[in-house]
């Protein structure tokens, strides 16, 4: 009798563990190795529930203050959807939803989705804030769902817009950063879908490694950038103002630390708003910065001078005699007003802005030393943290045609980006490293820990000395030349240069009436705190940019001056009682 | 070995019995019954985990996007500055700015 019973215990022990056992197949079967096929079916019943709401770290923009200000986040509202199959009155269910709803689809669009009796969830309308969500939610319109949705946001609007990026549908059916930031620092910004309805049974089969070191939270977090909103906004609204004015193609400014290549600012026009980009034209969406090469004109006389004085051929004492036009291989090349000066010393080149003095220049320096210093300063990426970001157009450096270098001494010829162009010219601010332009100073991560981000090491390219004895020519042409002298800030020194360039034709050659304004400053101008860069294509109705960038470089110049308090660094009354 | 030693009582093969104070049968049902609550308090305790986390995630984000319509009236105002023209308004540029020494580490904020 106990041997009898004792084997219908084992009996059923058995069948338990067959069943347990069987329990567990089967669940492996469903989670893992079917798992995909019955996420996929359970999305098409409920899209929305089934596979959790959208998340992504912050980008942020940092106050002088180091206060951080969301420049990408996220909101959180309700989406509408409709199930076509319980839906009773497609009309009344469509003005209710209308009448709270930014984002719907039109009329006709509501009704034709409502006829489509074989499916269940079709979502109709976006972006419903709290209270509109649960007001609508509230009236239990048969058929109609309202779920929660979280999506990208840009506080800022256009601030900054071509260089945060945007985020949308790559090749898959996740959203992910295609532009500036958001595409840059994807993996640090992108989060793994983890929600409450995780694969509990895949977790413990598969992911052992993870309780003990969780990689994630040592590679995702939010991203801290250089930009101060405030200036950003004020260069922003000058470069606006100035495109607008103008009836300029494109126009664009960048602000940025010459010492760490810090960019405090950078914006362009026209631009886009990355909270709606249904009318956006895409070719917008790159960042013009690091995307588009122009032949920015005179402002590349400094460099041309500072090299000269770097490897020796010139002096600042140096003369020569400026004829007003010369001929260089049958080309003929004048300066701006066509004028003779005469025998004057070199510095008058960067103060009158003489295009047959840079020539001259180039013709000392000769041009196996013009290109060692030209392709050190343009010809590699600065390694900004842009995508996409273009090569300078250095074509003319192999050739060995004078005329090409003469070209070239003075801004033509040779086509740059903007970003290439402020960090060669930052060389000549911080006494003559090239140092790597950035926007993003560190990343938080999800533990808390703020990263600093170490950027590229500087490359010395000019002497301290001859820097130097440039500045002193663009100090010398901001008090003395612009407006006459009355640009003059007795309190502070800011070191200058103008660029008028002319437009290429598609044939090959220039226009005589279409040009490409620029102009660089920096200051205090033996210890610069900013350089600023600021450029306008094809401006209407004016030639130099003498008339169209310098009032929008002063009021920044004056703006930086009182809102960072850069002390005075000459003028100051040493007397002042204390 | 000498065959005569396999008949010595030390060799003598004898059927070995363990008597244990309990059933084997039992121990593995209690076993199994201990294990099976485990199993389900930890289910438990992962899931509520999961939830705190997610709705503490949840709460997170949604103050975040309270702060993000706070930032953009913020960057809004910033802007309506910048874009105000204030010779406009009646204001004019300063015709003489005088810089003192500061007299402590606040003075020039």
């Amino acid at each position: 009798m106990r041997a009898q019973f004792r084997s219908r215990i084992r009996l059923i022990l058995a069948l338990l563990i067959l069943a347990t056992l069987g329990i567990f197949l089967r669940l492996y079967f469903i989670q893992i190795v079917d798992g995909d096929e019955y996420a996929l079916k359970a999305d098409r019943q409920f899209s929305s529930g089934g596979s959790g709401l959208f998340d992504r770290g912050s980008i942020y923009f940092t106050r002088k203050d180091g206060t951080l200000i969301s420049a990408a986040t996220l909101a959180t509202g309700f989406l509408v959807a409709i199930n076509p199959q319980t839906l009773g009155d497609p009309e009344a269910a469509y003005t209710e939803i209308a009448k709270l709803a930014p984002s719907v689809i039109s009329h006709d669009a509501f009704i034709a989705a409502a006829g489509k009796k074989q499916q269940v969830y079709i979502e109709v309308a976006h972006h419903l804030s709290d209270v509109d969500g649960k007001a609508l939610a509230e009236q239990a319109i048969p058929g109609v769902q309202v779920l929660r949705e979280r999506w990208r946001q840009y506080p800022g609007m256009t601030l900054a817009s071509q260089t945060i990026g945007v985020v949308s549908y790559g090749s898959g059916n996740a959203l992910v950063g295609t532009n500036g930031l958001e595409a840059q620092y994807d993996d640090i910004l992108s989060r793994s879908g983890d929600s409450l309805y995780k694969n509990f049974f895949a977790e413990l089969f598969s992911n052992v490694g993870n309780l003990l070191v969780n990689a994630r939270d040592t590679r995702e977090g939010d991203i801290i950038t250089s930009i101060e909103p405030e200036v950003q906004t004020r260069l922003a609204d000058g470069i606006t103002k100035i495109n607008q004015r103008y009836s300029s193609k494109e126009s664009g400014g960048i602000i940025m630390d010459p010492y760490t290549g810090a960019i405090f600012a950078m914006a362009s026009y026209p631009t886009f708003d990355g909270n709606d980009l249904t009318e956006v034209n895409p070719t917008l969406l790159g960042n013009p910065f690091v995307e588009h090469v122009h032949e920015f004109g005179s402002i590349m006389k400094p460099l041309t001078m500072t090299s000269a004085l770097d490897a020796g051929v010139i002096t600042p004492n140096t003369t020569y005699n400026d004829t007003g036009c010369i001929t260089v291989s049958t080309e003929s090349i004048c300066n701006w007003d066509h004028k003779a000066r005469g025998v004057i010393p070199v510095k008058q080149i960067i103060m009158q802005s003489l295009n047959v003095g840079a020539s001259w220049v180039a013709t000392q320096l000769g041009q196996d030393k013009f290109r060692t210093y030209f392709t050190a300063l343009f010809g590699q990426k600065t390694g900004i943290d842009q995508p996409h970001e273009g090569r300078a157009l250095l074509r003319n450096l192999s050739t060995k045609e004078q005329v090409n270098y003469d070209n070239m001494s003075f801004g033509q010829g040779i086509a740059i980006t903007p970003v290439q162009m402020i960090r060669a010219l930052s060389a000549i601010a911080n006494g003559g490293y090239l140092v790597q332009p950035h926007i993003a100073s560190a990343v938080r991560l999800n533990s808390g820990i703020i990263r600093n981000i170490e950027w590229g090491e500087k490359v010395l390219v000019f002497s301290a000395t001859s820097t130097r004895e440039t500045i002193t020519m663009m100090d010398a042409l901001n008090d003395e030349i612009l407006y006459n002298g009355k640009a003059k800030i007795p309190t502070m020194s800011v070191a200058v240069k103008t660029g008028t360039a002319q437009l290429a034709t598609s044939e090959g050659g220039y226009y005589t009436d279409r040009f490409f304004h620029s102009f660089v400053g920096f200051f205090p101008s033996y210890h610069p705190r900013f350089i600023i860069l600021l450029y306008t294509n094809d401006p209407k109705g004016v030639q130099f940019a003498s008339e169209t960038l310098d009032s929008t470089f002063l009021d920044l110049t004056h703006f930086l001056i009182d809102y960072y308090a850069v002390p005075p660094d000459r003028g100051f009354a040493t007397t002042t009682p204390l | 070995m000498p065959a005569s030693m396999l008949g010595h009582p030390f060799f003598r093969m004898r059927k070995l019995r363990f008597h244990l104070p309990f059933s084997v049968v039992s121990l593995c049902g209690g076993v199994v019954a201990v294990l099976a609550v485990v199993y389900i308090g930890l289910i438990a305790a992962v899931m509520s985990y999961a939830a705190l986390t997610i709705e503490f995630s949840q709460s997170v984000r949604n103050d975040e996007a309270a702060v993000a319509v706070l930032e953009g009236q913020y960057l809004a105002t910033v802007a309506h500055t910048a874009d105000t023209d204030y010779a406009a308004e009646g204001y004019v540029v300063p015709t003489v700015k005088l810089f003192v020494k500061a007299k402590s580490a606040t003075a020039l904020r």
